[in-house]
């Protein structure tokens, strides 16, 4: 079953314990999946918040949960966890309800905000922690991890904002847990601190865990992200890897200079063939295309000269805009 | 689950607030009481005795009641949240903050029959013992209503409630002074009054009546059903 898992694996630390994954596998239902969302749908009232969601998260994967606010993410994420009840549809998690799964302590969570305790130190919250999960590591090498012994003996309500991140990232990884769920964890982290917060991750990843995140920020998807699914008004609305959902937007944006001397009106830019958006300030256009090549093609048999031609693919913020923008108008119709 | 009470102990015994409404400030009214009043008697008791019950029982109240102001921001900080995800099961959370209430309002009790003591309160050790045990068992009436109040109220309206309902019933219970005539007819009915009756027992001459054992018992049911209520409405929106 879970090879690929097992074979990740190779620290001494977790070696252990990922056998232990393996055997509970056998024991349980066998499954290959981690999570599964089936027509999941969630209403407020008459609001629907999560609508008709399908998905699979599988072992090892590290996906991405895209989206603005109000897209559906943590609703989807709190019926995941067990904190809310679907309206209609079935979630699982590894194979049973979600509770079980969290009572067996398959699953390590990182809330966005909140969830600390006052009055306690570092060390005495995140020892709680490793001590109700059933399989916990020892504090000092969770605090290690989380890059937090320097503030071992530090009173949890006298910590920075990004020191309190990190101490819910060493409560979310306090055991052996199959999946880490983290809702907007870098959210308030400056650069640096993000990216040492995704370099830590990424050793949890790499143990062979399943990772799920939450994020508004598209650059951390792209690069952190094996998968992405992407929501959007309480839809899944894409699900791929970037590249893919990249591709899938087909965008390309041209940028040149066009002097009056070397002819072209805006009629003329508005003829080309694959071009979905124009905008002429000055001298400078902007285009973006479905198909860059036919485009310039049709520009220089057009006898134009552009000036400073640049042609680039879009990043995830655009194809995210692009796809977004394709759903709103499908729901129109 | 020991763990978890562990740690609500730790936080109770580190927060001045609990130090000095549960602790300090009862042994300082005793204090006062017990060089006022010197000698004198009441209904057969002597002041020193009424008011070293009263305060035991004042600081038992405050350390059950403050739970509310616990659950209350804690329900707001997502620790409650946070909790639900860990392997403990969900009523560790509550069944730990009563636990912990049980613990932290036996230094308010020691430290007040201890000053007792000395100011010349005697009594055989079994009546120490079954005044102590009376004084810790009720509390548990007032963590019960502690638990409903910290689940009914949001964080900004909890500490205002809590104040008012703890002094209220302290007032109309005979804390302070001991209520006659009208003040009486309606305070005998309160929880604290019977608390307060109910620490007093084992002092010879004084006796406790069936029906004010099963009104303590009967806030105890009502003040716990609203709780399990509260607690279990709160789980479905959060």
């Amino acid at each position: 079953m879970t090879t690929s898992t097992e074979a990740a694996v190779n620290q001494d630390s977790t070696g252990a314990d990922r056998k232990g994954f393996a055997a509970r596998e056998a024991n349980g239902r066998p499954h290959t999946e981690v999570a599964a969302f089936r027509n999941v749908s969630k209403d407020f009232g008459s609001v629907r918040a999560v609508h008709g969601s399908t998905f699979t998260l599988h072992p090892g994967e590290t996906v991405a949960f895209l989206g603005p606010n109000g897209a559906g993410k943590s609703t989807s994420i709190d019926m995941l966890l067990g904190l809310k009840d679907p309206s209609a549809g079935q979630v699982t998690l590894f194979g049973g309800t979600p509770r079980q799964a969290i009572m067996g302590g398959r699953v390590g969570v990182m809330l966005q905000s909140g969830g600390l305790l006052p009055e306690v130190t570092v060390r005495e919250l995140v020892g709680f922690a490793c001590k109700v999960h059933p399989r916990g590591y020892a504090v000092d090498d969770v605090l290690k991890t989380a890059q937090i012994l320097d503030l071992a003996d530090r009173r949890v309500d006298k910590l920075s904002g990004g020191q309190e991140q990190r101490v819910r990232f060493a409560l979310a990884t306090a055991g052996d847990s199959d999946l880490i769920v983290l809702d907007e964890p870098t959210t308030g982290m400056d650069v640096t601190a993000r990216q040492a917060f995704w370099s830590v991750m990424k050793a949890q990843a790499d143990a062979g865990r399943t990772i799920l995140f939450a994020t508004h920020y598209l650059e951390e998807a792209d690069a952190i992200a094996d998968r992405v699914l992407v929501m959007h008004k309480g839809r899944l609305i894409a699900d791929g890897t970037a590249a893919e959902i990249k591709a899938r937007a087909g965008q390309r944006r041209i940028s040149f200079d066009l002097h009056p001397q070397d002819g072209g009106d805006a009629s003329t830019l508005n003829a080309l063939p694959g071009i979905t958006a124009l905008d002429v300030s000055g001298h400078t256009v902007r285009i973006s295309t479905s198909d860059a090549d036919a485009t310039m093609a049709a520009v220089y048999r057009a006898g134009l000269y552009p000036r400073g031609l640049e042609v680039t693919g879009v990043g995830l913020e655009q194809a995210f805009i692009t796809i977004t923008a394709e759903a709103t108008a499908a729901e129109g119709n | 689950m020991s763990s978890l009470i562990r740690l609500e102990v730790l936080r109770v015994l580190r927060n001045r607030r609990y130090l000095f409404f549960t602790v300090f400030f009862p042994a300082m009214m005793f204090f006062f009481y017990a060089t006022s009043f010197k000698n004198q008697t009441f209904d057969g008791i002597s002041y020193k005795t009424y008011y070293m019950v009263s305060m035991a029982t004042f600081g038992t109240l405050s350390a059950s009641l403050n739970t509310a102001m616990r659950i209350s921001l804690e329900r707001k900080s997502g620790w409650t949240r946070q909790l639900r995800l860990t392997a403990l099961p969900g009523w560790a959370y509550v069944a730990s903050k009563v636990i912990a209430a049980g613990v932290v309002t036996l230094p308010s009790v020691l430290v007040v029959f201890g000053l007792g003591a000395v100011e010349g309160v005697h009594f055989p050790a079994s009546t120490w013992l079954g005044m102590g045990l009376a004084v810790w068992a009720g509390g548990f009436v007032f963590a019960a209503a502690g638990v409903a109040l910290g689940y009914a109220a949001a964080p900004d309206t909890v500490q205002p409630i809590t104040m008012v309902a703890m002094m209220a019933m302290a007032f109309l219970g005979g804390s302070w002074f001991p209520v006659t005539g009208g003040l009486k007819s309606v305070g005998q009915y309160t929880p604290v009054y019977l608390y307060n009756e109910l620490a007093k027992y084992p002092v010879d001459g004084v006796s406790v009546g069936a029906s004010q054992v099963i009104g303590l018992a009967a806030y105890l049911a009502v003040f716990a059903a609203l709780a399990a209520w509260l607690y279990q409405r709160d789980r479905k929106t959060v």
